[in-house]
């Protein structure tokens, strides 16, 4: 497959997985402000955190207003500078799509547009004032379409392996994120109050759509270190770094077999495969917080090495014609 | 009575009581494609042209309505500026079908055969022994001070005798109703993807009319084409064909993408492709992989800046030489531009019966040539009911209507022909036949003129004309204009069997 065109594949999954990554973080943390449990600025500048947007946001709005959640969800919404917000990771996803218009189904295509046409037209703005929740789920709604539809109206080749490989270190790097944001809150004791923390975990867990799959796991069983241990960990989660590192690993390991020395990616495959073997044998400790932020802090950074190098080996250089996907990446 | 109307209320069966057609305003002194001067459909057209009589407005305004939310779902677009934010829009089309008749199509099939029969002959001539010139059937210097004249392109003979792989000849209807070229589209014409798409939406729009009127199906093009460009291959076995395009900021791109997908094959950007050892290569995740056919949808000016635009970034170096010396074939072949410059188009007919002696089927527009000097003399008096066109511009631009024209203008133009008369033309101003077409905002049928595009796919094997083509309409009232960049529109063109 050619460089450039793995390169859109790729990038298409992570700008859609962003998005949907988004839309649910932010739909989790209303639902968090809404109870009233936790100050305002606690609940959404770890929003900005996890985007990677504090620096920027920052800058323009003020330390301050990151209490706003009006501000904080419009520039995370809608605003067209914010390279993370649902407005430019649903355009940069269909810029993608188009220029691999010719390996998407006709199936695949119309749900990416529909999802850009819909964020840029009028429906979109009265739910978005109207119905907040209903838009972030109609948002999500639309990006699993999209990936829903790749998955049973394509051919399983190549084509799809790099958009799943793109979803999948995007997803796993979210995760990692959103957990170390809350670290200190996972595994502290008795620090806040029962509800407040209880509201908090069961918030995290709703931001990675792990809230109804953690309690059947664990049986209801509900505690900081039992929630770390099932995002970080659970092999059965599919939104969990260990799940999406391996499931990572084993599409790179399709497009690039372990033993075929004389094909690129080798560097690539070995360091993603070497980060699953780690996580594989990982066992978090108790209650020691520094201990999760250096295990998260090594996730985030593996993976985005991953990805540097993939970019190198396999996908080509970046498309000169599109500049915004150029941008974020060197960002 | 139909079944829609049996199941309609007594306010729509009141509606519809209003038939389509009725009060249709005809243009003056122009031929109408549908309707025959008393108002009822042409005969040829009589079986389509009684179910859609039947629709009432409001059905027509909801099937445009229709079609219009499917278009821009499935982003059948095309891109307006060059630009990041990516700005696109939908390529207008008239939900009402322009429907040709089996006999006309008989006489432009075998029409077009026979042009791009010759017009293929005259490029082989030309960059071979110029035999044309020799016996002075066409004046060496009109050819050689092309723009589109390359002279590196001397000597080569491509893969299967092909070099013009696609053309896409345009077409006109006087007010006779006689059937005319207008210009010749032989580099890299583009559009026949709209013809595709066209043709799902008129069938969504009007499947009655479409099953009674028996229309040739359209939708084997993309085979077609894509046998054609194997069997110019120079690789016989496994010929590696791609589409090399632009990329996504190009006006045609979903065309690009169009075609590739419907071929099953790579759509590459010149930054894919590299030339090692006078070998074609496509970058991949596995390494270099040969190639073998280029179905190139750029420029030969940005084909090869070793030989074109050394100052370019884009294009591949080494390509041209690859197709020189036969290791890849390029369609359409480089050079082909001398045979659709509108100074060489008068001398077309001649062409016909220097190479196959025989008599041009279609007629042509008569036209002036400005560096002739009695022609000249001619236009520069006459240009207020001239039309007077660039010979190297295209898309409606560089061009004057002289009878829609003002003082300044036609001053302008006088200096401008003075200047560089080889740079011009000039052709009497034909009332382009007119269609009826659905304005939404008077919710009725207006006459509309139109222009017809097919397209003539060639192989080792000869000339296949697909059965159909663009239909373009200048939506604007009384505009002769009909490029999608002015205010043009599409249409599906209806191709009867019988």
């Amino acid at each position: 497959m050619i460089s450039r065109v793995a390169d859109h594949c790729f990038w298409m999954g992570r700008y859609v997985e962003r998005a949907e990554n988004a839309a649910r973080v932010l739909s989790a943390t209303h639902g968090l402000a809404l109870d009233g449990e936790l100050p305002a600025h606690q609940c959404w500048l770890p929003v900005l955190i996890v985007a990677g947007e504090q620096p920027a946001f920052y800058e323009r709005f003020g330390a301050s207003a990151a209490g706003e959640e009006e501000v904080v969800q419009d520039y995370m919404s809608w605003d067209e500078k914010n390279l993370s917000s649902l407005l430019r990771s649903v355009g940069a996803a269909r810029e993608n799509a188009r220029s691999i218009r010719d390996l998407l189904s006709i199936e695949v295509w119309e749900a990416v547009n529909e999802t850009h046409l819909w964020l840029h037209g009028q429906d979109a703005r009265n739910e978005y004032a109207e119905n907040r929740f209903g838009f972030y789920g109609r948002l999500r709604w639309h990006t699993e379409l999209v990936l829903g539809l790749a998955r049973t109206t394509m051919l399983h080749d190549q084509a799809l392996d790099f958009v799943g490989l793109g979803v999948l270190l995007e997803r796993a790097g979210w995760t990692a994120r959103v957990l170390d944001v809350h670290h200190h809150a996972l595994l502290s004791e008795g620090l806040g109050d029962r509800a407040a923390e209880t509201g908090l975990w069961l918030a995290i867990l709703r931001a990675c759509s792990g809230y109804e799959p953690f309690l059947r796991h664990g049986r209801g069983q509900i505690s900081g270190l039992a929630v770390a241990n099932f995002l970080l960990l659970e092999p059965k989660f599919p939104r969990s770094v260990r799940y999406c590192v391996q499931g990572a690993g084993e599409r790179l390991s399709v497009i690039r077999p372990p033993q075929r020395d004389e094909l690129p990616g080798g560097r690539s495959l070995k360091r993603l495969l070497n980060l699953d073997a780690w996580l594989r044998q990982l066992e978090l400790p108790r209650t020691d917080q520094s201990a999760l932020h250096q295990v998260l802090t090594q996730v985030v950074d593996e993976t985005a090495a991953v990805c540097n190098v993939l970019g190198e080996e396999l996908l080509g250089q970046p498309p000169a014609a599109a500049p915004t996907v150029a941008a974020e990446r060197a960002g | 009575m139909s079944q829609i109307a049996f199941q309609s209320s007594a306010v729509e069966i009141a509606a519809r009581s209003v038939r389509l057609f009725d009060g249709y305003p005809f243009l003056g002194d122009t031929y109408d494609e549908l309707l025959a001067p008393d108002g009822a459909p042409r005969p040829a057209f009589h079986r389509a042209m009684e179910v859609l009589g039947r629709k009432s407005p409001d059905e027509v305004r909801r099937c445009q309505a229709l079609v219009d939310r499917a278009l821009l779902s499935r982003g059948v677009t095309f891109s307006v500026y060059s630009d990041s934010r990516g700005t696109e829009k939908i390529f207008p089309f008239d939900v009402l079908p322009r429907m040709v008749s089996a006999q006309d199509w008989r006489h432009i099939r075998t029409g077009l055969e026979q042009r791009v029969r010759a017009l293929e002959l005259f490029l082989a001539d030309v960059y071979t022994s110029g035999r044309i010139f020799a016996e002075n059937r066409i004046p060496a210097e009109v050819v050689l001070a092309s723009r589109g004249y390359l002279a590196q392109v001397g000597g080569v003979r491509p893969w299967g005798g092909v070099r013009i792989h696609v053309a896409g000849i345009d077409l006109i209807r006087d007010s006779a109703g006689t059937w005319r070229v207008l210009e010749d589209n032989l580099r890299t014409p583009s559009g026949v993807s709209y013809v595709l798409e066209n043709r799902v939406m008129a069938k969504r729009a009007f499947p009655a009319a479409f099953d009674r009127a028996r229309v040739h199906p359209v939708e084997d093009y993309s085979a077609r084409l894509g046998d054609a460009l194997r069997s110019v291959s120079p690789e016989t076995q496994a010929p590696n064909v791609v589409l090399l395009t632009p990329g996504p900021y190009n006006s045609a791109f979903f065309e690009h993408a169009f075609l590739a997908r419907t071929m099953g094959i790579d759509l590459v950007q010149a930054s894919d492709l590299f030339v090692d050892d006078d070998r074609v290569w496509l970058r991949t995740t596995r390494g270099p992989a040969p190639v073998h056919v280029i179905y190139r949808r750029i420029d030969d000016a940005f084909l090869d800046p070793e030989v074109f635009r050394p100052d370019s970034l884009l294009g591949v170096r080494g390509l041209f030489r690859a197709w020189q010396k036969g290791n890849v074939a390029l369609a359409n072949a480089p050079g082909n531009g001398i045979a659709d410059d509108k100074a060489v188009y008068p001398y077309v007919p001649e062409m016909i019966r220097f190479y196959l002696s025989e008599e041009p089927i279609l007629e042509q527009v008569p036209t002036f040539l400005c560096a002739r000097d009695d022609d000249r003399a001619f236009v520069i008096d006459h240009l207020h009911e001239l039309v007077v066109k660039a010979v190297d511009e295209a898309g409606g631009y560089g061009m004057l209507m002289g009878p829609d024209s003002t003082a300044e203008q036609r001053d302008e133009f006088r200096q401008r022909i003075r200047a560089d008369p080889r740079r011009y033309i000039a052709q009497k101003r034909i009332e382009l036949s007119s269609c009826p077409t659905w304005d939404g905002n008077r919710g009725c049928l207006v006459p509309r003129r139109v222009d017809l595009r097919p397209y003539v796919v060639s192989s080792r094997s000869g000339p296949w004309v697909l059965p159909g083509g663009l239909t373009r309409v200048a939506l604007v009232e009384g505009s002769y204009v009909v490029n999608s960049s002015q205010g043009g529109g599409s249409k599906d063109t209806w191709v009867l069997k019988v």
